[in-house]
């Protein structure tokens, strides 16, 4: 599609901040050089009616003011809207509260902004109607600018009235919450309301509950600016709170006020965003910018197996057929069973229309104990955003869109698999079960439930590991032969952990004991063991390991479980790896456990120095660096054959039943460790790309 | 010159406005183009000033607003400024919108007040080309949102709905000679403007698509009489464009939106005769099966309320019957693990539910339905 053309304008960078609407990264126009911002919405994950998001782009792309936060495009890619604007360095009043109050110049020179912006959305008919200093934009010169209009109203008339009931509670005008109509000036009240909460880093009422506020603030007199303030100060929030909005002045009558008038220049504010950068140096946040990641989702898989049967040439289903319509007449009571058809019997109501949507459009998060309770049930569950625990379940195997019937179909995967004595993974899927094309895979909808240390562990190398890897392997690959046949690497290893985890733990692990028994593929592969042990070689020991021959590619670990290891890494300092740069992804030299699963999460965390100080994962690649580009030269080489071996691999995973070593924690660093060849090599691949 | 009309500037002013801007417009295109767009734009920004009055300042006149109106019809000014939207600048694009909005709710404050404001009964009896090129604002992505929201507001008027739907070109019976030409017995050829409605939502950039169908949707729901003859009349080709363009669209939104409207127009009391002849096809369910099993789950979930009227209909026609028992132990099998994780949504569950259980009490073969 054309829109796709038009993403690909955009440089999308680190990000920026996230809500209830989606994510919000910092992005290049490519043709410009221009810094925006871009949010990504998931419309996927969000019921509501896709028109709002409409409504707010179009209040937007109306807007030309150097007030407002400048639109500049939106378009679709796959089921995410990204919404292009403006980029405002400054961030948001309310960050730049969180170092400290302001002070009544600066308010001043914030409302006067405010009130332009807010005199020339008036003068256009639209109603922001949710001012607050999170809604304040401040851009690195101190330009002040209205953001998210996603509750504004245009007005058609000037006359109009608004009746809906929005904003944030605590600053709602009173004319609001009563919901009797309401115009311009409720922005004004909430301008006020804004003042305060510059003024003393909270809005009034800030400890109740926001439910509770609905009641106090139509009923109670409205709040008073209180404290050390100057006369004026307190005047300009009396006038913006006003209860009765006919008495409540407009923005530009606002604009006259002696406190506004006074007000200084904007460069002023900048002083505001120095603070909060110095305080945020001070914290030593040591924040990770996280990167935008391409998501899969976009790429449609289509789970050809299941599909309908609509032609009665398919061989089982006529068969069927005519053994039924021979019979018609002894159907049990088909008038019986017509009556309890009748409409009326059923929740549905075809006939009141309107009432079905109305209450399934009721959002109500589902509470985390249900949604934990589905879980344990290994439930089908989102498939939204590819997080490693949101594998569990049935899963749609990766596929690129083909047409039915053509190669590519899991069931032909699945049969041509030996079924032999050997297949004791199988949960009781007989081969004749596959005999029929149409059949769905029983055993993708009932996973097994992990029932022995190896299952877990199985599983976890599938769910962190293998999953993600090769979801990512397989967004990254561009030709679609290649795609496909990751695909069924993908299909199989699902459906080997839906049905067998226990295996998947002993496939990797027999898998990596053989390629350490070839002395070229274990150098290509687990170099970093054979150097660990040389370098430590008793010192990560655990006392539980049974021994194991060295050259077995033996992955040595300190302890395993939840919490970081207490000893860090021998501390070297980590080479600035092109310091803000997503492209290079850092891997333990020395301790594959350092590359515990998180950080495929966070993979594309530069290293700058701050990586340094989380002693958990401080990566070693210095004295190595390189020895390993040349390795990376031949990785390159070795990563066709790899993909060949993991097709091996989903085979051999059929044959289960190897000599289980205690000591679990091998699974989980050698599904680290292939997961860091991989992207390894994908990056030395790609990473031109990914490093602009 | 200008000294001569310099006395009685003020009057002259309201009744040469509509003229001027007849002026200016037809000479955008031309080579001093530019500098007539920014001539234009004043003019349009005064007659804006006019209509709706200076914000909480100078309340409009409605005598002059009354001058204006008539000035507008007389120069065929509305039809103009609709052609030539998307070349205007950016304020006069939003000063236009304004100024349409407020020409087609004028009523003259004497004389016999009639059912339909005065312009709009003059657009919609004798200049329908009006609203058609107003619709072809969908064509620029420039004149999109001025558009749309001036025929959302229009589109309100049964009358100018009609001329929308029945715009058929000069075939006999369109709406090209008003709408007391319209003969909705007629089949339409397709051609007409509401039928680019279709591409314009499935081809059209984002802002653009979205904003066309939310003008459809309005379209297609608002008139409970006029949409469900015009939908009796022209079932087959609309449901053919419908199912085709929109349900099948490559476009996510469009897919999901399309879906979710199929619904609400199946579930309209009005849209019955509609809702049982569209629930009778099995080529209808067929699509409606396959967006069951589409990746995304909202276009699932959006599938499953068109699919609940297959199968809760108590009069399947044969062909129905056939694919859903032919597929009855696939849909069982399906609809168990059909959305899971909607756990909080009752209502979801309570219909699935109710969707189990009738599949499961189908006959084992096709029975003809019963006379309704």
């Amino acid at each position: 599609m054309a829109d796709e053309g038009v993403a690909n304008r955009y440089q999308v960078l680190e990000e920026l901040g996230r809500g209830s609407f989606g994510v919000v990264y910092k992005g290049i126009d490519k043709s410009t050089g221009e810094t925006v911002a871009i949010k990504h919405i998931d419309l996927e994950s969000s019921e509501d009616d896709i028109q709002e998001i409409q409504q707010e782009i179009s209040v937007l792309s109306t807007c030309a003011s150097s007030h407002v936060t400048q639109y500049k495009a939106s378009f679709l890619r796959g089921h995410k809207l990204w919404i292009v604007m403006e980029y405002l360095g400054g961030g948001s009043c309310l960050d730049l509260l969180k170092s400290g109050i302001f002070n009544e110049v600066q308010i001043a020179i914030i409302c006067r902004e405010l009130l332009l912006g807010l005199e020339y959305l008036h003068s256009e008919g639209k109603i922001h109607r949710d001012i607050k200093a999170a809604n304040v934009l401040l851009s690195e010169k101190g330009k002040v600018k209205l953001a998210d209009f996603g509750v504004a109203a245009q007005l058609t008339y000037m006359k109009s009235q608004r009746n809906t009931f929005v904003g944030t509670p605590f600053w709602m005008a009173p004319e609001v919450i009563q919901q009797a109509g309401y115009d311009f000036k409720a922005d004004i009240w909430s301008l006020g309301i804004t003042a305060i909460e510059l003024a003393l880093g909270e809005p009034p009422h800030a400890s109740l509950h926001p439910m509770k506020v609905l009641f106090h603030i139509p009923k109670n007199a409205p709040p008073r600016l209180e404290g050390k303030f100057s006369k004026e100060f307190k005047d300009f929030v009396a006038h913006c709170l006003v209860k009765d909005p006919d008495y409540r002045p407009t923005a530009k009558e606002l604009l006259k006020h002696r406190f506004i008038r006074t007000a200084g220049k904007v460069e002023a504010l900048q002083e505001l965003i120095q603070r909060k950068r110095n305080a945020d140096a001070r914290a030593d946040h040591a924040k990770h910018p996280v990167y935008y990641q391409e998501t899969l989702h976009t790429i449609s898989p289509k789970d050809e197996a299941d599909e309908w049967v609509f032609d009665t040439v398919k061989s089982i289903v006529p068969r069927r057929g005519t053994v039924r319509s021979r019979k018609p007449s002894s159907a049990f009571g088909v008038e019986d069973a017509m009556r309890k058809l009748d409409l009326k019997d059923g929740p549905l109501q075809p006939t009141t229309p309107g009432t079905v949507r109305k209450a399934t459009a009721v959002r109500r998060n589902p509470s985390s104990a249900s949604r934990q309770s589905s879980r344990q049930n290994f439930m089908i569950r989102h498939a939204s955003n590819g997080s490693p625990c949101a594998s569990l379940g049935p899963k749609r195997p990766l596929q690129p869109d083909m047409s039915f019937g053509n190669s590519g179909s899991t069931m032909r995967l699945f049969r041509r698999v030996p079924s032999d004595g050997s297949n004791s993974g199988y949960l009781g899927s007989s081969p004749p079960e596959f005999a029929n094309e149409n059949l769905p895979p029983p055993a993708y909808h009932s996973p097994v439930e992990p029932n022995s240390k190896e299952a877990m562990l199985g599983r976890r190398l599938y769910n962190k590991a293998l999953e993600p890897c090769l979801d990512e392997l397989h967004a990254q690959t561009a030709a679609s032969s290649k795609r496909e046949a990751l695909a069924r690497i993908s299909d199989a290893f699902a459906f080997l952990d839906a049905v067998d985890p226990e295996g998947a733990y002993h496939l990797l692990r027999s898998l990596v004991s053989t390629v350490s028994h070839d002395p070229k593929l274990s150098n290509a592969f687990l170099p970093q063991q054979q150097q660990q042990q040389q370098q430590s070689p008793s010192k990560t020991q655990q006392p539980s390991e049974p021994q194991q021959p060295a050259q077995q590619g033996t992955v040595l670990i300190r302890s395993r479980g939840g919490a970081p290891p207490t000893t860090a890494a021998p501390a070297s300092p980590t080479p600035p790896v092109s310091a803000g740069s997503p492209s290079k992804l850092v891997f333990a030299q020395d301790n594959p456990y350092l590359m515990s699963h998180h950080r495929r999460r966070g993979s594309m965390l530069p290293t700058s120095a701050g990586a340094a100080s989380d002693g958990s994962r401080s990566p070693e690649r210095s004295p190595e660096r390189e020895r390993e580009r040349d390795r990376e030269r031949e990785r390159e080489r070795e990563r066709e054959r790899d993909r060949e071996k993991e097709k091996m691999a989903a085979l051999e995973a059929r044959f289960p039943g190897r000599q289980a070593v205690p000591g679990m924690e091998h699974c989980k660093a050698l599904s680290d460790l292939l997961y860091a060849r991989w992207t390894d090599g994908l990056r030395a691949r790609w990473g031109v790309m990914a490093g602009a | 010159m200008s000294f001569f009309f310099g006395r009685n500037r003020a009057r002259t002013n309201t009744t040469d406005l509509a003229k001027q801007a007849r002026d200016h417009v037809t000479k955008l295109e031309g080579p001093q183009g530019p500098a007539k767009a920014e001539e234009l734009a004043k003019v349009l920004a005064q007659m804006k000033q006019l209509l709706q009055g200076t914000h909480a300042e100078a309340e409009p006149n409605p005598e002059q607003i009354y001058q204006l109106v008539m000035g507008m019809i007389d120069e065929d000014l509305l039809y103009l400024l609709a052609v030539h939207l998307h070349r205007l600048p950016f304020e006069s694009r939003k000063d236009t919108q304004v100024i349409f909005s407020y020409v087609f709710r004028f009523r003259p404050p004497t004389g016999p007040q009639r059912p339909e404001p005065f312009a709009l009964a003059y657009v919609v009896e004798k200049r329908p080309q009006v609203l058609v090129e107003l619709c072809r604002g969908y064509d620029h992505k420039e004149s999109a949102t001025p558009a749309g929201t001036v025929l959302r507001e229009v589109l309100k008027n049964e009358a100018a709905a009609a001329i929308i739907l029945y715009d058929d070109g000069e075939e006999q019976g369109s709406s090209v000679r008003g709408v007391g030409g319209i003969n909705p017995d007629r089949a339409q050829s397709g051609r007409g403007v509401f039928w680019n409605f279709f591409d314009w939502i499935d081809k059209s950039s984002f802002e653009v698509s979205a904003d066309a169908f939310t003008t459809f949707r309005e379209l297609i729901t608002k008139h409970k009489d006029l949409v469900p003859r015009y939908l009796a009349v022209n079932f087959d080709l609309f449901f053919d464009r419908y199912n085709t363009v929109l349900v099948q669209s490559n476009s996510y939104v469009t897919k999901r939106q399309s879906i979710k409207l199929l619904g609400e127009i199946l579930l309209d009391r009005a849209n019955y005769n509609i809702m049982t002849a569209y629930v009778d096809r099995g080529e209808h369910l067929k699509i409606c099966m396959n967006l069951l099993r589409d990746d995304r789950k909202m276009v699932q979930y959006e599938g499953f309320h068109v699919f609940k009227v297959f199968v809760a209909n108590p009069h399947k026609s044969v062909p129905v019957q056939k694919i859903l028992i032919m597929n009855r132990d696939r849909l069982l099998q399906f609809l168990s693990h059909f959305l899971e994780d909607r756990t909080e949504d009752e209502q979801f569950i309570d219909e699935r539910e109710f969707l189990i259980k009738q599949i499961r009490n189908l006959p084992p073969a096709p029975v003809p339905p019963q006379q309704r």
